[in-house]
């Protein structure tokens, strides 16, 4: 008979995750300004006062128009208008993170389970590729790319992807290596688990947590670096909007035209700040390193 | 008037955490005369620590005292400011931490810790010192706890030093400003039996030589035995029971008490449990069986051979428990992992029912045959998977059919007396002992023949561990399996183990049956152990065998190389 009975409450690590989340201002700001930039994106034509805008118009009665009640934030050197097509400019934005996330961070995160896990040449392999990965600046990178080939998104997203998986794999590899010298991997080994239930149903869920928090804060940068490339003219080409290339249009009129370039150069701001709160935020709520 | 060195009143300490608020401390009261030894005995989540943790003023942010008042030496400490409660650390109270590891910062050597707990207390007292006179100071404290050669000490990084040897460099920490109440929490837990037993000893010596008063905070009746003369009983974060320890331990009043003491293990006397000895074929034969492992010492380093398991043969009869004892690194986890098939014998041969792995052979886990219960059920669980999860992993090894999962989960949690609703529930939300009915439960799924038990209960609290212990043998009768017992918990395997062997340095240096082996020791070490063990009574304390300075010392220094 046991002596002592547990009455303790035991809170739900999803409770006390909500909880933190929840005291936390600076993650909900970030969290609403997420979901602003996708809801923003997703429904830019019903939202915008010029959807048209977005193609190939030209209205050269209010070419550099300066901001109005037409064009809130003025209007670019064909007359466009430059809200309608920043909003439209969070598309190619998201396009490029979900394209590039989506295909870094799983590949990444299978590379560096497997090396954490296994050890030996796995192992040496994964951190050796991961090594001369890292040693090649981004851009450099980028900028071979898009010369060799072709500047367009395709290939920018191609030579971000190409970087970025790296990032994502050493941090797989850390938390995996530690997760597999627990008992629980051993005791599920000599339960008779494969290597592959090991892996996806042991291993993996620990990782979870840092994968996500990692990828939120990755897609800031994501933005920021894919807004660099089509300021140097490697992105998307003429006449889809990009927030990258609205800002290096509007540069050649500064400083008197400065409307050219502040919904752009702010929409850039908004999203990657959001991005970065949120992360942040999620890692407070989850409670890990990334 | 005199007043006691240290009273508290009604002490009421709530915590707040995620929007809610805990009452950890109800009405707690105390008392400590000068040159008094008091313990506070509790179990896990007691209040214990946060009871030593007020009187010293290091509650965390989240803490708020409600009501109550501490006094030392007839002042209030709770009226005082900041700066005056400052300068009573160390010097009217100081602790000595539990953990002689994590207490010290890696990077430092030992004498920078000594040194600059000293500097900063000198300089808030208005003393100026030179690093010399602080350094005379510091030696006299090492010499002091015992410890020869100050300069070596302070030269040396923590790694460098035993896990003895550092709790000794705590305890010299503590006693640095010359306190008056020494606060111990649950010193020597974390160490082998005979150093625990040395720093007791220690601990006692300077209590009475300096006349200190002693707060010993512990969850371990024995080690009460030896360093109180009074004893406060703590459960819910309040006091169930206090008096004399000697009225405490053969009369207790209260139920909960009773049952502290009942749970404890006797090592002699009546109450010592003999387990039927079995008179089967072996299942386990181990014949000159070693294991050295490969350390590579240096970069370009040889490969050296360091021997963990040395020339071991033994047998283990079907059915029984047979207990293997020995200190941490005596080689007892390495040799039960080559029995399991997870490492491979450097020489000689296991038998283990009819499959054989010897020299050379390529090894492969004898999962049908053995299953492992691990020391600590908090991380032998994923803390990611469900009960239910965890427990379907060796019945899909065994290939049974989906369907009749369920059925056989409930019934494993029926054989460790868990309901079925624990099926869904994740690890966090079970207490320490039911984590550990789980992963017996799963170990039990793939039908194994062996249960290697490593520490099973250690992690536990007593009244726990006497469930599952209960537990473990209900199903060793009703399933018929042989346990492996990997212990250093001696009072414990004296009751629960049918046979015996005591290992040290890779070797076992005596077996048999516990009551042979703990009436007539043979070999010095396991004397040696023996004695160190903390007992509950004096009747005990005299059948202890009898070890002679020399050997004790002996096999001290062993075990710190």
């Amino acid at each position: 008979m046991s002596v002592i009975g547990s009455d303790e409450k035991v809170l739900s690590s999803r409770y006390m995750q909500w909880y933190r989340f929840s005291r936390n201002p600076a993650a909900l700001i970030g969290a609403v300004i997420v979901l602003s930039v996708l809801l923003a994106a997703l429904f830019a034509p019903y939202i915008v006062p010029h959807p048209d805008h977005a193609g190939a118009v030209v209205d050269f009665r209010s070419r550099h128009a300066a901001p109005d009640m037409a064009h809130w934030f003025g209007a670019d050197k064909v007359g466009r208008d430059i809200f309608s097509r920043t909003i439209f400019g969070f598309r190619i934005s998201l396009l490029l993170v979900f394209g590039v996330l989506g295909i870094s961070v799983p590949l990444g995160a299978t590379l560096g389970m497997l090396a954490g896990y296994f050890g030996g040449w796995t192992e040496r392999i994964v951190s050796g590729l991961t090594n001369v990965m890292l040693a090649i600046p981004p851009l450099v990178m980028a900028l071979a790319i898009g010369n060799v080939l072709e500047p367009n998104l395709v290939n920018a997203m191609f030579a971000i992807t190409l970087i970025w998986w790296t990032w994502h794999a050493r941090l797989v590899y850390r938390v995996s290596k530690s997760i597999s010298a627990e008992d629980y991997i051993e005791a599920a080994r000599m339960a008779g688990a494969s290597n592959f239930h090991v892996l996806t149903r042991e291993i993996l869920p620990n990782c979870i947590a840092v994968i996500s928090v990692k990828t939120t804060l990755d897609a800031a940068f994501v933005i920021l670096f894919g807004a660099t490339l089509s300021f140097l003219g490697l992105g998307v080409k003429p006449p889809i909007p990009d927030l990258g290339s609205m800002v290096a249009d509007g540069r050649q009129f500064l400083p008197e035209k400065w409307w050219e370039v502040l919904a752009p150069g702010f929409a850039i701001f908004y999203a990657t700040l959001g991005f970065n709160l949120l992360g942040d935020g999620l890692r407070d709520m989850f409670d890990v390193e990334a | 008037m005199t007043h006691p060195l240290l009273q508290i009143f009604d002490l009421n300490v709530s915590f707040s955490s995620y929007g809610r608020s805990t009452h950890v401390l109800k009405d707690v009261s105390l008392k400590i005369e000068k040159g008094e030894r008091v313990a506070l005995i509790g179990e896990t989540g007691s209040g214990k620590s946060v009871t030593s943790k007020s009187i010293l003023g290091t509650l965390p942010d989240n803490a708020r005292i409600d009501s109550g008042s501490i006094r030392f030496d007839g002042q209030e400490l709770f009226a005082m400011n900041d700066k005056e409660r400052e300068a009573l650390k160390g010097t009217a109270f100081s602790i000595i931490m539990q953990d002689p590891l994590s207490s010290f910062n890696p990077v430092f050597r030992i004498g920078r810790h000594l040194d600059d707990v000293m500097y900063f207390a000198d300089k808030r007292s208005g003393v100026k010192s030179s690093a010399k006179q602080r350094m005379a100071r510091i030696s006299d404290v090492l010499r002091q706890v015992q410890l020869e050669n100050p300069e070596r000490i302070c030269a040396a990084y923590p790694f460098q030093l035993s896990g003895g040897m550092r709790q000794r460099v705590l305890i010299a920490l503590a006693l640095l400003h010359r306190p008056t109440l020494l606060i111990a929490d649950e010193p020597g837990t974390a160490l082998d039996v005979t150093t625990q037993s040395e720093i007791l000893k220690l601990i006692n010596q300077l209590v009475d030589e300096e006349g200190l008063s002693l707060l010993m905070i512990t969850h371990n009746l024995g080690v009460v035995r030896q360093t109180a003369d009074r004893v406060y009983v703590m459960r819910h974060g309040e006091i169930v029971e206090h008096g004399p320890f000697r009225e405490i331990f053969e009369n207790p009043r209260k139920d909960y008490t009773k049952g502290l003491i009942e749970a404890i293990p006797p090592l002699y006397g009546d109450g010592v449990v003999d387990q039927p000895v079995a008179e089967t074929r072996p299942i386990i034969k181990l014949e000159k069986v070693s294991k050295s492992f490969e350390v590579k010492s240096g970069f370009f380093g040889k490969k050296a051979g360091y021997p963990a398991v040395k020339e071991t043969t033994l047998n283990i009869a079907e059915g029984e428990i047979f207990g293997l004892a020995g200190e941490s690194g005596s080689g007892k986890t390495t040799l039960a992992r080559t029995i399991m098939g997870l490492l491979g014998p450097t020489t000689g041969r296991i038998t283990v029912a009819t499959h054989q792995h010897g020299e050379g052979e390529k090894v492969t886990p004898l999962r049908e045959l053995t299953q492992i219960v691990y020391q600590n059920p908090g991380t032998s669980l994923n803390p990611k998977r469900t009960v239910s999860e965890t427990l379907s992993v060796p019945l899909h090894f065994v290939k049974l059919p989906k369907s009749e999962h369920r059925t056989r989960m409930v019934s494993l949690l029926d054989q460790v007396n868990l309901p079925e609703s624990y099926l869904s529930k994740y690890p966090h939300e079970l207490s320490g002992g039911q984590k550990q009915r789980v992963a017996i439960a799963r170990a039990l799924a793939a039908n194994p023949r062996i249960l290697v038990l490593d520490e099973p209960t250690s992690a536990l609290d007593v009244s726990v561990q006497k469930d599952v212990v209960a537990l473990l043998q209900r199903l060793r009768e009703e399933l018929g399996l042989t346990y492996l017992f990997i212990s250093h918990d001696l009072s414990l395997m004296r009751n629960f183990c049918s046979h015996i062997a005591i290992m040290l340095k890779g070797e076992i240096v005596e077996q048999g049956t516990p009551a042979e082996v703990f009436s007539n020791p043979q070999h010095p070490y396991t004397r040696a152990l023996i004695a160190a063990i903390p007992v509950m009574s004096d009747a005990e304390e005299e059948q202890k065998p009898k070890v002679s300075e020399e050997e004790r010392q002996q096999f001290l220094v062993q075990a710190r190389s």
